[in-house]
């Protein structure tokens, strides 16, 4: 955008191509950050129905202590590709190049994002890395976890150099998308969009862009040692050659720390937008949240190594790991003490999204609180490499970032379908998937502690009735996963309509119609305050006949 | 940008009627961490585990108390501010945005709360990392799928850990093959076993007893079996009264040397009487040693090593995996030697714990497999 002129809105000039016609370049090979964003949903949440095909396998596994339903080499292929998919495949991918497209160039009065063919090029590397994956069980999967440490990943199946390169590429998706979005944030907000009135999903994208930037290239370069070594023998990680396995967990983590807030930071971002929307209050302490976020992505760089306490460091390494990670509570807390302080004194509106959201509250305190023992170096001691891991690393991820993707995709649907999704299905729904995530994995706290390992196909039989109890609450988990997703199905069609601004929020993508329009604006508003004063008129001008009859943009000649 | 004007605030008497009855609630639970009964379900063998439950109380009482808070506000607000069935559907709640002393608090009460936990984690972690010399050195060694120890002044590497009570003790660990993991719950102590690196913690055992170890890295396919519980290798760490370790360690000594001048002059295969074994007995074995690897089915039924059915008999394999024909003698080879392969190794027939007739019977077993 070269010729920059503000007409009588105060807005850009209006400088738009004609909208594609034709189903491939219009749904298949699309450049509007819209369908793109829809298109990760659709790919990651068919990813997900796999990936939690494979959980369920584990859980029926582990049924028994003895093991049994599958040989301890399948049941390790199992949840190497569960933990690949969910992290890879599911999490990452809804919450940049899903919600993260479908939403935030919108948030900012942003027609498209800075660059839309990178961005479909973006998301054409994610289904060929998915299916990647999967082909490695044609092969022998990768059988070492989602963590791949060597030397085990390097006896495995053939499958593990095809995980190492479909890992590779969704990497590569990921850095794309990351400096699509930090560019676009950067350069296309609306005319008066300062940073301090941007909402705060917006802040969330703009904190996880540089992660996606940095970090993924830590883990490419761990990714193509470990493939020339499988492939062509080179030592990397060997100790009888000079090599380390060591190297490996510390560039995989340099990568993998990071990750885990590229996997909760967007999702802070959409609890900051539905808890104020839904409680028809200002967001509490709009800037420590924005601010603490920066903390957390910045902290979140130099705390690797506290997945390692255990591998064996120089001890004084231990000690700046162990005082930093700590450290990352404070801003974690400030934001957690922000969103409950933004409940008091509000009108709530007990909507589904909304229980999500208050859910995520719970889930995640719990996740984060036991994230504070493990970076304690002597708790750690006990509890690395036990199911008291797993039970952490799901509180965060699932009771975090799935509560989270869940509460957006019950908040964020109708600006896709036009339509809303089942209120009472979507309650009953939200108390299952409840009552089912924390039977399943509060009970792997104390199972952990008493002495089950992670991993294991077969497991000491002390711990059977446990494990049953965990197995049976993730088939309630699992039905309300699948009620949303028939709720999902069968809204598109049958759903109520819902206007352009069902809940009454404030920030930009509501103030257009639902299912959004192509080029999203017909003028480019100017923005006057940060979207949260609800007792206030909207801070935006130039939106006068966005929901009126007038004439969408005339496209440039070219 | 309008001014926000933020009304002022006045938090009534249901909200402090909540605050004191969750205030409660929070005593409640440090008080059950601060006596919590650890010790009756997992009971602390070494003087680091009671500093280490100690943290954990810590830690335990601080972090519920903090979850019991925000979940109760959470509730709390969630029902008290809940939008009632007559409330207009524009109605906004109190129009406030933030509170800078408030901020301000619950900025530095967790950093207060930080700092102690990070001191009292460095004292706790100085004790591990750094102790007193004058230490009985013992050196754990991780194998697939079992340990084995190596003692000061004595010969090879044993198959039992003793420790003798009241005794500093600095543990030494390795691996021979893959990444494992040395986790002995009773002491709260783990660390990593990575080939070519030694893992060092120290530690002095003040309770006699038999305590599991339990690998935690993943290490391949019978990574859960890599505990006591099983059949195959049961681990387990003995801390013995100072008179009974001094007994053991002199048995174990002079035990292994003897083994030792056994393994230095092992028989050759031709020298085994391979056509007189009991193949009953070969069966029993079989069943205790060799069937977690191996199954009685065909050559390309694979747990980890193939299946052994025919392997004498099997027009299809006529070489045995390391290439050799299959005979008895060259079966009976690979036994005393063990086999490196792609999937995993096969462990050596002192790694096995096989004394020259068990090769003998397992090789009269083997001939029945047809």
């Amino acid at each position: 955008m070269t010729a920059v002129a503000t007409h009588a809105g105060g807005g850009l000039a209006d400088h738009v191509h004609p909208e594609p016609q034709g189903f491939i370049r219009k749904y298949v090979f699309s450049i509007d950050h819209k369908i793109i964003g829809i298109q990760y949903m659709i790919t990651a949440f068919l990813f997900m129905i796999l990936g939690g095909m494979l959980a369920e396998l584990i859980r029926i596994q582990l049924m028994k202590a003895s093991g049994g339903l599958m040989t301890p080499e399948t049941y390790n292929e199992v949840y190497s590709v569960h933990g690949s998919t969910m992290v890879w495949l599911v999490i990452i991918p809804l919450l940049t190049g899903g919600f993260g497209n479908l939403i935030f160039p919108v948030q900012i009065g942003a027609r498209d994002v800075a660059f839309p063919w990178l961005n479909m090029l973006s998301f054409w590397l994610f289904p060929p890395a998915g299916l990647m994956l999967y082909a490695s069980f044609l092969m022998g999967a990768p059988t070492a976890g989602w963590t791949e440490y060597p030397p085990m990943s390097l006896l495995g199946g053939a499958g593990t150099s095809m995980w190492a390169a479909a890992i590779f590429l969704i990497g590569v998706s990921s850095t794309m998308t990351g400096i699509n979005f930090l560019v676009t944030i950067l350069k296309m907000r609306a005319p008066g969009m300062t940073f301090t009135r941007m909402p705060l999903f917006v802040w969330g994208q703009f904190v996880t862009a540089p992660l996606l930037m940095i970090a993924t290239t830590a883990l490419g370069a761990a990714l193509a040692a470990l493939f020339v070594q499988r492939q062509f023998g080179v030592a990397f990680f060997d100790p009888t050659r000079g090599g380390s396995p060591l190297l490996w967990q510390h560039m995989f983590w340099f990568y993998s720390h990071p990750a885990v807030y590229i996997m909760i930071l967007p999702a802070f971002g959409m609890i900051s937008e539905i808890l104020p929307t839904f409680s028809r209050k200002p967001i509490f302490g709009y800037k420590m949240i924005a601010f603490s976020s920066c903390a957390i992505a910045i902290l979140g760089f130099m705390v690797w190594a506290h997945h390692m306490f255990t591998s064996g460091m120089a001890p004084a390494l231990q000690l700046p790991f162990m005082v930093l990670t700590m450290l990352i509570a404070i801003p974690t807390g400030v934001k957690i003490f922000s969103w409950v302080t933004t409940l008091w004194g509000g009108v709530i509106h007990m909507t589904t999204s909304m229980l999500f959201a208050i859910g995520f509250l719970a889930t995640f305190t719990l996740g984060g609180i036991t994230g504070v023992f493990l970076a304690a170096v002597p708790f750690d001691l006990h509890a690395h490499g036990t199911y008291f891991i797993v039970a952490h690393l799901h509180y965060v991820l699932v009771g975090g970032s799935l509560m989270g993707i869940l509460a957006g995709l019950f908040y964020w649907y109708p600006k896709m379908s036009g339509r809303l999704m089942n209120e009472k299905l979507g309650k009953w729904s939200f108390w299952l998937f409840f009552i089912g995530f924390n039977g399943t994995f509060l009970p792997m706290h104390w199972l952990g502690m008493w002495g089950q390992p992670r991993r294991v196909a077969m497991y000491d039989p002390q711990f059977q009735a446990w494990n049953q109890v965990c197995t049976y609450f993730s088939f309630v988990m699992t039905a309300a996963l699948i009620l949303i997703l028939i709720n999902a199905l069968w809204s598109m069609r049958n759903g109520k309509r819902s206007g352009p601004n069902p809940w009454n929020a404030r920030t930009l993508e509501w103030q257009i119609p639902s299912p959004m329009p192509y080029y999203n604006f017909k003028h480019v508003p100017s923005v006057f305050a940060a979207p949260y004063d609800f007792a206030e008129p909207l801070p935006y001008r130039g939106l006068e006949e966005e929901l009126t009859g007038a004439p969408p943009p005339v496209p440039a000649a070219h | 940008m309008p001014e926000n004007r933020d009304p002022v605030v006045h938090l009534d008497r249901q909200f402090w009627i909540v605050t004191a009855v969750l205030g409660v609630l929070a005593l409640i639970s440090i008080l059950w961490w601060v006596w919590a009964p650890i010790t009756s379900i997992m009971p602390e063998a070494v003087d680091k585990a009671q500093q280490i439950d100690a943290l954990f109380r810590f830690l335990a009482a601080s972090g519920t108390a903090l979850f019991i808070f925000v979940c109760g506000y959470i509730v709390y607000f969630s029902l008290a501010f809940r939008r009632h069935a007559g409330t207009p559907e524009n109605a906004v709640g109190i129009q406030i945005h933030d509170n800078n002393k408030l901020e301000m608090w619950w900025t530095i009460i967790p950093t207060v709360f930080v700092v102690i936990m990070a001191i009292f984690s460095l004292r706790i972690w100085a004790g591990i990392e750094f102790s007193p010399s004058n230490t009985l050195v013992v050196e754990a060694i991780g194998h697939q799928w079992y340990y084995t120890f190596r003692y000061p002044n004595v010969n090879g590497e044993v198959k039992e850990m003793h420790l003798p009570l009241g005794q500093a003790i600095t543990l030494h660990v390795t691996s021979s093959d893959v990444i494992h993991s040395f986790w002995i719950p009773a002491m709260r102590l783990k660390a990593d076993m990575v080939p070519g690196l030694i893992n060092t913690f120290e530690f002095t055992p003040t309770r006699p007893g038999r305590y599991e170890i339990i690998c935690t890295e993943f290490c391949g396919t019978l990574h859960g079996e890599m505990h006591s519980g099983t059949t195959q290798n049961p681990a387990y760490v003995y801390i013995d009264p100072p008179a009974q370790y001094a007994s053991w360690y002199a048995r174990t000594e002079r035990e292994q040397i003897q083994a030792s001048n056994a393994i230095s002059a092992p028989l050759s295969p031709n020298q085994l009487n391979l056509s007189r074994g009991d193949a009953g007995a070969g069966a029993k074995l079989f069943a205790a040693k060799c069937s977690a690897c191996h199954a009685v089915g065909p050559f390309d039924q694979k747990i980890v090593g193939p299946g052994l059915k025919g392997v004498l008999d099997d027009p299809a394999h006529p070489q045995l995996v390391d290439g050799d024909k299959a005979t008895p003698e060259n079966v009976a080879k690979i036994l005393q030697n063990g086999f490196k392969g792609s999937m995993g190794e096969m462990p050596t027939q002192a790694g096995n714990g096989l004394n020259n007739k068990d090769i003998v019977n397992l090789v009269a077993y083997l001939k029945t497999l047809k």
